[in-house]
């Protein structure tokens, strides 16, 4: 469904990526684990187009991606939930929400969508005439993935999900994942949180300054060395 | 050596420059002079806009202000006692200054409370109000029921303006025959502020402008008045305007209000970001570049246009004034230079700095931050702390009883309590809008509680802004981190000092040695702190170029800078894997053992959280749950079904098994 091969990306003279080659299956959920400052929002940003590759190819059913603007490539199905929470603070909760909708062909499918976000994140509902910038930071992060869920995308690129929320939403978070993922929708997972994400990706791989350094099963990676000692903080 | 000799050769250059003008009878002193002072003026300009960021569309005012403040104490029209003493020109060129600064503060001061769109529409405001102003106080008639005690007081001129305006006197130079004396008077006032607004850049007041600029907030909590900061730049930058308008008015010898209108303020703010705001190189060139293609490349242009019409016989071009279409050239150059060079002709560029591309680097990076070192611990900050006071007081460091703070019909914190003794780690839990943050935002003084008591060391913070309640020993690390992105590393910690320096401006500008021996040591002290955290070799760069994890310790960094004895740290953790938790811990920790440093800790990671705090509060809904032992909150139900969530419980079963 996805596919990077041999991505290069470059921040000015910085090479962020050195080679990236992964691919997410359909109806897969795809973790991408990492330190900070290994590349993993990078190559987020790689497949959405916000910056574009010196080298390589970013494929979407076939299509490529890497010369296509970041519109267009939301219209093809792709969605984020980027890091840092980047809503529309002048905006109330549902027009944030609404806005996620808004490259969306089927306007009939919005309304029960609007209800399964609200039904994963109560709170959300509780503020829903409140504006984006008055939520807390744990909120406006679940404003984030709502946001992102409304765009009904196939494939869904969720940004450190878990960072902010507090113990009992890092557990609800990662149950809305695997929920989302059998409802049909492909998900690329980049987490600092790996033992949670390993948990719910079939897959994973390990990224370290902009290259892949393992790629396995989930359940074989949670086993390795590598991941346990630099990633799971176990001794 | 080659820095020695270009500074040579451009001195040499500008003292030669109008008598090889002379020479060769191109007569273009005139205009390089007055080119000059539109110089002066876009760099007083550049003190508001490039260094405190606070967009100014009407300086002309500052500039009509000198000038007429000239004109009107060295002319006969008012009568001033002052015209016709030889050494007026000298007592009023300060006059002036002094009171463009006045209004600076004047004008300044309502401008305070607002900042971008609408700061930059009250100053548009200004800047028409004072022309329009000049213009009808030229013929004042007060009137009270038949009693006029004043009568036609011609004020400012009006219309006509101030006319005529004494000369500068210096013994044997014929001011008021040659332009020459003129430009070098014009050259030495430009480069004697030149060389204090360098100063005045690299010292503690340069640098807490340009924190005011990248985030007035983070500023205020790290003890940057922003109340003084900014009317001080407003003074000095409507104090050159003062200069630089006293020096035109004499040099025209009149002036009319016409002089001073929006078109000028526009045209001094396209030198400013032509050149790259921030930049006093840019703004110099980006100054001359303006008035010279003004008065030189568009008059003599128009010149060969004409003469081009006259002998191809287009009466079109015979007719032709380049001059007019001026406004048109600045767009089209400011448009191209926005376009190709955003920072501007010599601004800092903000793109990433260029890296070692080798692949050695791989190992450091993959291990992420390096562990903390006691013996890397500046001995400054352990000198300063002992001397804030020991573990064994009875008072507690921070005392809150009964925070109320509520937002429209929603309360935030409802009679939250908390206590945190000296040299305690004290963890705030609780589910996201529980009310963490505005818990901090109350204690640091960003937002005023609506009830209840904050006490630091015995002394209540309420009602304290954000920069006092730093000076008394509070400091904060944010949520969302927030650095002054566009200054470097070395002068993000040095803000962090700011509270603990102590030069004002005739200090910073004439360095006795008192601030030079502080400026020294606070550097010392910055790059020690630095090693510390870790940034050691990172100094020069810029903020926005370190990578996540050393940003957030750098944030922690410029916090130690203040010497606080009480660090509220909200999320630090957050984005770090479980490795990298460790490493934050771990300095946690030692700060606590060393230095007896108090912490209050936002945290999720409960790794991270119930491994360092002695003790913890929870929140939820904006009342306190719980509070207790770490041990003791892992297993109170309440905060196991508001936060925790069975799954940690199960995790904790699971722990407490294996054992």
């Amino acid at each position: 469904m996805l596919e990077l091969a041999d991505v290069h990306t470059y921040y000015g003279n910085i090479r962020a990526l050195r080679g990236i080659s992964l691919s997410v299956a359909p109806g897969e959920i795809v973790t991408l684990i990492g330190a900070n400052g290994a590349g993993k929002t990078t190559t987020l940003r790689t497949i959405l187009g916000t910056v574009r590759p010196r080298r390589g190819a970013v494929t979407f059913n076939g299509r490529r991606l890497d010369a296509l603007t970041t519109d267009r490539i939301v219209r093809l199905g792709i969605a984020q939930s980027p890091e840092g929470r980047r809503i529309f603070p002048r905006m109330t909760v549902l027009e944030n929400l609404e806005l996620g909708a808004f490259a969306r062909p089927d306007r009939e499918g919005i309304a029960p969508d609007l209800e399964r976000v609200f039904a994963l994140f109560p709170r959300l509902r509780e503020r829903v005439t409140q504006k984006g910038g008055t939520l807390s930071g744990g909120e406006q992060q679940m404003l984030a993935i709502g946001r992102a869920l409304m765009a009904r995308p196939s494939l869904l690129l969720l940004d450190e999900p878990s960072m902010g929320l507090s113990p009992i939403l890092v557990d609800t978070i990662f149950a809305i994942v695997q929920d989302i993922n059998r409802q049909g929708t492909t998900i690329l997972l980049v987490e600092q949180n790996a033992r949670m994400a390993l948990r719910v990706a079939h897959r994973g791989y390990v990224i370290q300054t902009g290259r892949i350094v393992l790629h396995d099963d989930a359940a074989a990676l949670l086993r390795s060395d590598l991941v346990r000692k630099t990633y799971l903080g176990e001794k | 050596m080659s820095r020695a000799l270009a500074s040579a050769a451009l001195v040499a250059g500008l003292v030669v420059y109008p008598f090889a003008d002379r020479a060769l009878g191109l007569q273009t002193v005139h205009a390089v002079s007055d080119g000059m002072i539109y110089v002066l003026l876009a760099l007083g300009l550049n003190i508001v806009v490039g260094y405190a960021g606070l967009l100014d569309l009407g300086y002309a005012a500052f500039f009509a202000i000198g000038a007429y403040s000239m004109g009107l104490l060295n002319s006969p029209v008012l009568g001033s006692p002052l015209y016709g003493h030889a050494w007026s020109f000298w007592l009023c060129i300060w006059l002036a200054a002094a009171v463009s600064a006045l209004l600076g503060v004047v004008i300044g001061a309502p401008t305070l409370r607002v900042r971008g769109d609408y700061l930059a529409i009250i100053t548009l405001g200004f800047g028409e109000i004072i022309p329009v102003a000049i213009r009808n106080l030229g013929d004042i008639t007060i009137e009270i029921g038949g009693w006029r005690p004043i009568e036609r007081l011609n004020l400012t001129g009006g219309e006509n303006g101030v006319n005529p305006i004494g000369r500068p006197y210096l013994p044997g130079v014929p001011f008021e025959t040659d332009p020459v004396p003129w430009y070098f008077l014009i050259l030495v006032i430009g480069a004697a502020s030149l060389w204090a607004m360098n100063r005045l850049r690299d010292s503690r007041l340069g640098r807490a402008w340009m924190a005011i600029r990248e985030d007035e907030t983070a500023a205020d909590c790290t003890g940057v008045n922003p109340v003084s900061t900014k009317l001080l730049a407003f003074a000095l930058g409507a104090s050159f305007s003062g200069f630089a308008g006293s020096v035109y008015a004499a040099k025209l010898q009149a002036i009319t209000p016409g002089a001073f209108e929006f078109q000028v303020s526009i045209m001094l703010l396209c030198m400013v970001v032509l050149g790259g705001a921030g930049s006093l190189k840019g703004v110099i060139l980006g100054g001359m570049l303006i008035t010279l293609f003004d008065r030189v490349v568009l008059a003599e242009t128009t010149f060969f246009v004409r003469w081009v019409g006259r002998t191809t016989g287009v009466p079109a071009l015979v007719a032709a004034d380049l001059t007019l279409w001026r406004w048109l050239f600045f767009g089209l150059g400011l448009v191209l230079v926005m376009l190709l060079r955003p920072e501007g002709l010599a601004g800092r560029r903000v793109r990433p700095a260029p890296a070692a591309d080798d692949d050695a680097d791989d190992a450091t990076l993959a291990d992420g931050a390096p562990a903390p070192r006691v013996d890397a611990l500046p001995g400054w900050l352990r000198e300063r702390m002992r001397r804030g006071g020991h573990a064994s007081e009875p008072t507690p460091i921070l005392e809150v009883r009964g925070l109320t703070r509520r937002f429209g019909g929603v309360v935030a914190l409802n009679g939250v309590d908390l206590v945190i003794p000296r040299g305690a780690i004290v963890g705030l839990i609780g589910p996201n809008g529980a009310g963490k943050t505005t818990f901090f935002n109350a204690v640091t003084g960003l937002l005023r509680p609506d009830g209840g008591r904050i006490a630091f060391e015995g002394a209540s913070l309420v009602g304290l802004r954000p920069n006092a309640i730093v000076a008394r020993g509070i400091a904060r690390t944010f949520q969302s981190i927030r650095l002054f992105q566009n200054m470097t590393v070395l002068e993000n910690v040095l803000v962090g000092g700011h509270c603990r320096l102590h030069a004002t401006v005739p200090g910073a500008v004439l360095r006795p040695p008192a601030v030079v021996a502080e400026e020294a040591r606070a550097r010392t002290q910055a790059r020690e702190l630095l090693d510390f955290v870790g940034l050691g070799g990172k100094a020069d760069d810029l903020a926005r170029n370190l990578p996540y994890g050393d940003q957030r310790r750098l944030e922690i960094a410029r916090a130690l800078a203040t010497e606080p004895g009480l660090l509220l740290l909200d999320e630090p953790s957050a984005g770090m894997n479980p490795r990298e938790a460790e490493t934050l811990t771990d300095l946690i920790e030692l700060l606590r053992r060393e230095l007896g440093l108090s912490v209050l800790l936002i945290e999720h990671h409960m790794e991270v959280v119930m491994g360092i705090s002695d003790r913890i509060t929870v929140l939820d809904y904006g009342t306190r749950i719980a509070e207790g032992t770490p041990a003791e909150i892992q297993r109170h139900p309440a905060v196991i079904e508001a936060y925790l969530g069975r799954g940690y419980e199960q995790d904790l079963a699971a722990r407490d098994r294996a054992r």
